[in-house]
């Protein structure tokens, strides 16, 4: 591979080559960075909720099973 | 030194120029801090004798910004190419991702170019690098002397780069050929990021 440098008499304007290069290797990182997978993943769908109990569920009157669990312990 | 730390979110690439004492690598840093924009520019640290030769090394480091979500680092490093300063050339190496081997076109360097090129292979390996698989570029250096005074790239080529890895002519003085080493040896250095072995901390 011979590659001849484009520049011989650094004439071009300063910053021009560096730009270059930055654009250049800004381009490279971005195809690595992707083909790693480490793009940012996008955001998870939101997990379900456990639904809310129904009053038909619910235990109302805990102070009375309470006193039947200690009636019959006894 | 790790290319790729996913954890903070950074690329550092640490790029080393080689070669035999005045082939150019120190003008290379010299022309890419030149080219820096105002507000990219760092500070090179070069410590020189006072015959302006390397004494211990050249550092150049190179903030690129976040690209891609990665906060991006460069840092080049020249080593000093007299033969005395072994011990220095292997503590520069350490940590290397990528080098550049900067060779001297004259013809009566020939020999220089040669023992620096085993110097560096014997220096990754005790480093516990591998030579045959390092990313490594050449760069034939000085390719404005004139032409009786040079050797022509396909004999220095042939010479020189038995692992034919990708060359360029320079002219480092001017700045030619400087840019796309640079490119050329990142590319290299980047490319192992995809690799199953690279590093990662």
């Amino acid at each position: 591979m011979a590659n001849e440098s484009k520049k011989e008499d650094g004439s071009e304007e300063e910053g021009g080559e560096f730009a270059d290069f930055m654009a250049d290797i800004s381009h490279e990182i971005a195809q690595r960075v992707e083909s790693l997978g480490t793009k940012v993943k996008p955001p998870r769908e939101e997990k379900k909720k456990t639904p809310a109990p129904t009053d038909a569920g619910l235990i109302a009157e805990w102070p009375n099973i309470a006193d039947r669990m200690i009636e019959e312990v006894r | 030194m790790s290319v790729v730390n996913y954890g903070t979110r950074e690329i550092t690439c640490k790029i080393v120029y080689y070669g035999p004492g005045r082939s150019g690598k120190t003008t290379n840093l010299q022309h890419i801090y030149s080219q820096l924009p105002e507000e990219r520019k760092g500070k090179m640290v070069s410590l020189a004798t006072e015959t302006d030769r390397t004494l211990f090394f050249d550092f150049l480091p190179l903030d690129l910004g976040t690209i891609s979500g990665f906060a991006t680092r460069f840092q080049l490093y020249t080593v000093p190419g007299q033969v005395y300063y072994a011990a220095t050339r292997k503590l520069v190496l350490q940590g290397v991702d990528g080098v550049v081997f900067v060779a001297d076109s004259q013809s009566r360097q020939l020999a220089e170019n040669i023992e620096s090129l085993q110097d560096l292979h014997a220096n990754l390996a005790e480093e516990g690098f591998d030579p045959r698989t390092i990313p490594l570029v050449m760069q034939y250096n000085k390719r404005d002397l004139p032409a009786g005074e040079i050797s022509s790239i396909e004999d220095l080529d042939e010479t020189l780069n038995f692992r034919d890895v990708p060359y360029f002519s320079g002219t480092a003085i001017t700045g030619g050929g400087v840019f796309e080493t640079l490119r050329s040896v990142a590319s290299l250095v980047l490319s192992r990021l995809s690799a199953p072995a690279a590093k990662e901390s």
